[in-house]
């Protein structure tokens, strides 16, 4: 259970690492590195309790809800924070005690390797297979690969563990629009150690979080657009006195509480309700439109902003690349839809 | 060449186009640079290509308007980079119009040369679809101007040794009436060009600054305060390209590779949504036509070719959106997929955005469509 103090509690938390007036120097200097993001950084979140912000307290972490996990990463959203925290928390929830010291402690990044096609939300396909300690197989787009220590692979019935390094681990990153990167993961016959477990719901977490980010991601950019429309000046007024833009903003902000609405909405449910078909309803919900309404309201702010928001030194184009490799990840607002549609037939409701 | 028919000049055009283009520049990901689209240039000088819209007797091909734009169309089709071809398309034409005795024969043979290379100084940070606010000043000193200020979106100033600038010479006058158009080295002391990443982060655009530049009273053209209806004037038919239906049927087709590749071109889903924008592309290619007509007829098109503009690039932006939506995680991707440039649906995306803010934004476009074609009170 969360409650409203704990939200804004974990809100505040936030500020020190991703602040909502940050000048997101440290983003643009991150950004086309290697691996993208800070180890120190990604320390100091660990301290703060943020990996473990699901993981029960009996095994050293907060035993909080998605709704907490969310309010948090929205923050981590509208600040662009590349520290892939959304994916090792999901792989966090999924090891045994005795392997999360470390990694709690901000020492070891698992991150998960479930994909193994684009625009799904399949686990385990049979493209990737464990016996006899060994794995064989291919995962795909692997968030900020380039910084993990270990991966934790989804394979039919279970999960497997592989180091890095390891003889027949071969990695491949291609580096993303938001100037992070993503990984390509082959595994020829490498060592691995079995864990029993099931990701779906740290998956269905994970779309969660990703919609929140998106969240922050939108509603940080169309603040800072709504600002520079009371400030920039075309033909001796405010742009933003202009009935053409006064439109589309409104419509922007439309989609941005459509989209707080039904994140909020779905985080509850995860939190509330033990109807597995109803909580994966709410976030395909939740991730469709926070998808669609991230890519409405970045490219929208791009217009607005006209010629400067075409620079790459101008703020608008960050959030609209993040959009770019966040739409579509964990599944884009297209699967989401057709689940939800599987999920919730039509005639189906009370 | 005026003689032939229209067809049999498509098919001269495309003979020598695919027999004398270079191979390695063909469908680029990027605005070309000099020295990669140089080749080109040359090939099209040599051949007495370059100029298709000059009178013969300055050099160029004298070519109605109507062939000038099957010329276009064909190296379109072809999948010819866009040279840098501010010295064709504006100075040129504009000495011919306005510019002295002098100033032709010193600068238009330099254009067919390819030894001037030019670059526009017309935008500045705060004037951008309010153009006529600029605020760089050429004030008068003894012989010379002296030019201060800064302009922004200067295409290609990295490649470029000579600018032509609007700049403010009367600061008392109504701002349209205050301008004057002036064409500057870019090696004159007092200029300096810092190069603008773009969102796709290509450096096609600069910023430059013009700190105590000093020019002499010649590089003036026309009259000191008569610059911005010179201007404007330049736009002339040339407003019609940006509505042309190029780009989106060229990224139809991009849009065509991805969906095989994905494996989707066959889904009911794909098909119905790619049917919407290939309708969406043979009816604007149709509205194109009526004013590639007025054009061939010797017409100028009036305020209502706005409406191209207004279709043709959010036409553009709608199929980058599918683009991604087809591409999923692909889309995120920085490099094209598998090292294809066919299959390139961040870039197209990226590429499609800046379509309806310059030229005029189509909010700008708008308003012109509703007051100067509808006559819509306000």
């Amino acid at each position: 259970m969360t409650n409203a103090d704990d939200l804004r509690m974990i809100r505040e938390s936030a500020a020190g690492i991703a602040p909502r007036t940050s000048d997101l120097k440290r983003i643009r200097a991150l950004r086309f590195t290697e691996p993208g993001f800070d180890r120190t950084v990604w320390r100091e979140m660990c301290e703060m309790g943020w990996l473990g912000l699901l993981v029960p307290e009996d095994q050293g972490g907060s035993g909080l809800g998605v709704q907490a996990f969310c309010a948090l990463t929205e923050e981590l959203g509208a600040a662009l924070i590349p520290e892939p925290l959304i994916a090792a928390a999901m792989a966090a929830r999924l090891l045994p005690s005795d392997m999360l010291p470390d990694v709690m402690a901000g020492d070891r990044i698992v991150l998960p390797a479930w994909q193994e096609k684009p625009l799904s939300l399949d686990l385990a396909d049979g493209g990737t297979m464990f016996a006899g300690g060994r794995v064989t197989g291919k995962k795909v787009f692997v968030p900020m690969a380039a910084g993990a220590d270990a991966f934790l692979v989804t394979v039919p019935g279970g999960l497997a563990l592989v180091e890095r390094g390891a003889a027949g681990v071969h990695l491949e990153c291609q580096t993303t629009q938001d100037g992070g990167n993503s990984g390509t993961l082959t595994l020829d016959n490498a060592h691995a150690v079995w864990i029993d477990g099931d990701a779906s719901a740290a998956l269905e977490t994970a779309c969660m979080a990703t919609s929140a980010y998106l969240l922050g991601v939108m509603d940080r950019v169309f603040g800072i657009t709504m600002e520079y429309l009371k400030t920039r000046e075309q033909f001796g007024r405010k742009i933003g006195s202009f009935q053409a833009l006064q439109h589309r903003s409104a419509d922007l902000k439309i989609q941005v509480s459509l989209a707080r609405a039904t994140v909020n909405a779905a985080a509850k449910t995860q939190d509330e309700s033990g109807d597995s078909a109803l909580r994966k309803a709410a976030v395909s919900r939740a991730k469709a439109r926070a998808s669609d309404a991230a890519s409405i309201v970045t490219r929208g702010c791009i217009q607005l902003h006209g010629g400067i928001g075409y620079t790459d030194a101008a703020d608008p184009g960050l959030f609209l690349r993040k959009m770019m490799v966040l739409a579509p990840a964990y599944g884009s607002a297209a699967v989401h839809r057709a689940r939800f549609r599987d999920l919730a037939p039509v005639g189906d409701e009370d | 060449m005026d003689d032939l028919s229209d067809e049999a000049f498509r098919l001269v055009v495309r003979a020598w186009v695919v027999a004398n283009y270079p191979p390695e520049i063909r469908n680029p990901l990027k605005r070309l640079h000099w020295n990669e689209c140089k080749s080109w240039y040359f090939k099209l000088a040599e051949k007495g290509w370059l100029c298709p819209g000059w009178p013969v007797e300055y050099g160029g091909m004298g070519l109605s308007p109507g062939k000038q734009l099957i010329m276009l169309d064909e190296f379109e089709r072809h999948g010819c980079a866009r040279t840098i071809d501010q010295g064709v398309l504006m100075v040129g034409p504009l000495l011919i119009a306005h510019g002295t005795d002098e100033q032709r024969a010193f600068f238009l043979p330099k254009v067919l040369s390819g030894e001037h290379i030019w670059c526009q100084g017309y935008s500045e940070p705060n004037a951008g679809s309010d153009l006529a606010s600029l605020r760089t000043l050429a004030e008068r000193d003894g012989d010379d101007y002296v030019i201060n200020g800064q302009k922004i979106w200067t295409s290609m100033a990295m490649d470029a040794n000579w600018i032509y600038v609007l700049a403010r010479t009367d600061r008392q006058a109504k701002k349209q009436e205050g301008i004057g158009f002036f064409l500057v080295p870019m090696d004159t002391p007092g200029i300096t060009v810092r190069p603008l990443m773009t969102l796709d982060l290509n450096e096609e655009f600069a910023e430059t600054f013009f700190d105590n530049v000093r020019v002499p009273a010649s590089a003036l053209v026309g009259q000191p305060n008569r610059g911005w209806s010179m201007a404007k004037a330049l736009l002339g038919f040339e407003r019609i390209f940006v509505g042309s239906p190029k780009q989106s049927a060229y990224a139809l087709a991009r849009l065509r590779d991805l969906a095989e590749r994905m494996g989707i071109s066959e889904d009911g889903s794909f098909l119905k949504v790619f049917n919407r924008h290939r309708l969406d592309v043979e009816d604007l290619t149709d509205l194109y036509g009526v004013y590639v007509e007025q054009v061939q007829r010797g017409e100028i098109p009036g305020p209502d070719v706005s409406m191209l503009k207004v279709f043709q690039t959010e036409l553009y932006q709608r199929i980058g959106e599918t683009m991604l939506d087809v591409a999923g995680e692909h889309g995120g991707m920085l490099e094209p997929m598998e090292g294809n440039r066919a299959l390139n649906p961040a870039g197209l995306f990226l590429q499609s955005r800046p379509s309806t803010i310059y030229s005029g934004t189509n909010e700008i476009q708008r308003n012109i469509l509703s007051k100067n074609v509808l006559e819509l009170p306000g």
